[in-house]
């Protein structure tokens, strides 16, 4: 018993800890980045090369007044960024960072929460994602805030059938929802240089989870709900300083959880990278390190893309979202799933 | 134990909270906290799938629908101006115990047959053959009701896009 | 464990109480719903007791049901609430006007 408890915290405060450390990392390549593609120079003043900024950014945060509004409703108030940053981070749960490790005489899997539904908790977890947004915007008492929420909650129940459908399909094509048997399926390559990634094997299931996950994390260009020109900030707009530090965090961490889903079903989880499996042969104990800077490198790459898409992108507007969702991506998805299911089946015949 | 009396104590408090409380939305977020306290049981009773089942689509669709709703007819400027009836709640709640004395009457003269053994968790394959061998008429007939609902929605709330002659004269002002 | 079924059986009286007493029609669909779920816990007992798994799709197709109850019960709220300006069941006498 004990030792199961330590085992938790301890996968606990990695799994958890790492979106939550590199969050200021993730927040200087954005700024960066957004001045690289507008060409100009970014933050560059605080520290070598501005890499003291987001340490700046934090101090600020901290020490700024928080201004509560008299208009308010109070409970709910303080509840939304609480809400919006614990179910953020939920689906962080299910994701593994390395193969499984035999270690101390028996298997340790290195994910948080182990069951058999696998993969289907972070989407379980991940519907509840519109209650915090929902909450603040409503708990604002302030129209803007209102319909921000009501056009943000009514995006992400949208988008949340296009996740649904290409999981289903990925989940049917590879037999199984358990993560770690999803990555050793993806594990190889094909004639000698292709890696066995799901992106190839369904290129549609991976366009609509990608348009889904920037949906469902309010990015650009689906960001109508937070959109600084339309309806000024829309629901974080009554919030100031730490709390609004908060609904920052949730939908960073939301892009990562998201981004390591996609990578998983896609791309191939933890297995390794092209030219990593030469280094394994020499020392095999370092697999579970390869594995973990496999993962890390994937999502960098998928939250690189994330900032590279938002600001190159122009934004939706409303009614065009609510078409593309529904009109253009659900039939897709299910076009998809049906063509996945006549192939799965005539393989195994 | 510990673990029963906590989930059945945050369920009974939260479900209390979702009758008993004078704002709707309350109400509302009460029902969401049910939800997930009942998911949590039925992850402790080792049914995983149902529990997660029922997050997505209890907590995260149901619920949901409600409180959009809710904010959509702004509900809390008159939900507060309307007084309880004492004598209807005493009713009320007198038909309530005696319904629920009954209930735990019955439960507990055969508690012994009902007590739950198995507590690993059921397997989600086995489930699935019986969906698929056994329940396939049920399946696709709850798919065509979904089907249903969804056009029902549709209709019901009647979303016509009449264009420009539907403008009224001050909208036709502003626009101009 | 068997605290379980006194809880079912609480659940589902307190959303009958909620049903009758509460006078706007989104508040007796929220009772509707607590009803639902004390008798889906119920369904779920009753599957770990006897070890048949019918009752969890039991489960899974009330789920279904009372999702799309909820969808047309609140689709109809809100032409009501269009029509009359009201969700209060006292306000609505009148069927035809």
């Amino acid at each position: 018993m004990l030792e199961a408890t330590i085992e938790i915290l301890i996968k606990t405060i990695i799994i958890l800890g790492l979106p939550l450390g590199s969050l200021p990392i993730i927040i200087h390549v954005e700024r960066r980045g957004a001045a690289f593609m507008q060409k100009r120079l970014g933050p560059n003043r605080v520290g070598p090369f501005g890499l003291l900024q987001p340490l700046a950014d934090v101090a600020k945060f901290m020490f700024k007044e928080e201004v509560q509004p008299a208009h308010v409703r109070p409970f709910f108030y303080t509840a939304a960024p609480m809400i919006a940053l614990v179910v953020a981070l939920l689906p962080l749960a299910c994701i593994p960072i390395a193969g499984p490790i035999e270690a101390f005489g028996r298997t340790i899997y290195p994910e948080v929460f182990r069951s058999e539904m696998g993969i289907f908790f972070a989407f379980a977890v991940s519907a509840l994602g519109s209650y915090g947004i929902l909450l603040a915007g409503w708990a604002s008492n302030n129209k803007y805030s209102m319909l921000g929420a009501l056009r943000a909650c009514a995006q992400m129940v949208s988008y949340e059938l296009s996740l649904s459908t290409s999981l289903v399909a990925m989940v049917f094509l590879y037999g199984t929802n358990d993560i770690h048997a999803m990555v050793a399926e993806q594990t190889g390559y094909w004639f000698g240089f292709l890696p066995r990634w799901g992106f190839f094997l369904q290129p549609v299931a991976a366009m609509l989870f990608l348009v889904g996950i920037f949906a469902e994390s309010n990015r650009l260009p689906f960001d109508l709900a937070e959109g600084e020109s339309e309806i000024v900030a829309g629901y974080h707009l009554e919030y100031s300083s730490m709390k609004f530090a908060l609904f920052f965090m949730a939908e960073y961490i939301h892009m990562i959880a998201l981004s390591a889903l996609f990578i998983i079903m896609f791309f191939g989880g933890y297995s390794l990278l092209p030219g990593m499996d030469l280094i394994v042969d020499q020392a095999p104990s370092l697999l579970v390190v390869l594995q973990a800077t496999s993962l890390i490198i994937k999502v960098a790459f998928m939250i690189w893309f994330f900032v590279w898409v938002r600001w190159t992108l122009p934004r939706f507007r409303y009614d065009q979202l609510m078409s593309l969702g529904w009109e253009r991506l659900l039939p897709l998805g299910i076009a998809n799933l049906i063509v996945t299911v006549l192939f799965v089946y005539f393989r195994n015949q | 134990m510990a673990m029963d009396i906590l989930l059945t104590l945050l369920t009974v408090v939260f479900a209390l909270m979702v009758v008993f409380s004078k704002k709707t939305v309350v109400a509302a977020f009460s029902l969401l906290m049910t939800l997930l306290s009942l998911a949590m049981i039925y992850f402790q009773l080792g049914t995983v799938f149902l529990s997660a089942v029922q997050v997505l689509i209890n907590a995260g669709a149901v619920a949901i629908l409600f409180v959009f709703v809710m904010m959509l007819i702004n509900l809390e400027e008159f939900s507060n101006n309307r007084e309880r009836n004492k004598v209807k709640l005493v009713i009320s709640t007198f038909t309530m115990l005696v319904v629920l004395g009954v209930l735990a009457l019955v439960i507990n003269n055969n508690i012994e047959t009902l007590s739950i053994v198995n507590l690993s968790d059921s397997s989600m394959t086995a489930l699935f053959d019986k969906l698929f061998n056994s329940y396939f008429l049920p399946f696709e007939m709850a798919t065509v009701l979904l089907l249903a609902s969804i056009v029902a929605c549709i209709v019901i709330t009647g979303h016509e896009k009449h264009g420009k002659e539907e403008l009224k004269e001050q909208d036709k002002m502003g626009v101009e | 464990m068997s605290i379980y079924y006194y809880l079912s059986a609480f659940l589902f009286c307190l959303g009958l109480l909620g049903t009758i007493f509460k006078k706007d029609l989104i508040s007796m669909l929220l009772c509707v719903e607590l009803m639902m779920g004390g008798v889906s816990l119920l369904f779920i007992l009753f599957s770990k007791s006897t070890g048949f798994l019918d009752a969890q799709l039991m489960v899974v197709f009330t789920l279904i049901v009372s999702a799309c109850e909820v969808a047309i019960g609140l689709s109809l709220i809100i032409a009501l609430y269009r029509k009359k300006q009201t969700i209060y069941t006292d306000d609505i006498k009148i069927i035809t006007e």
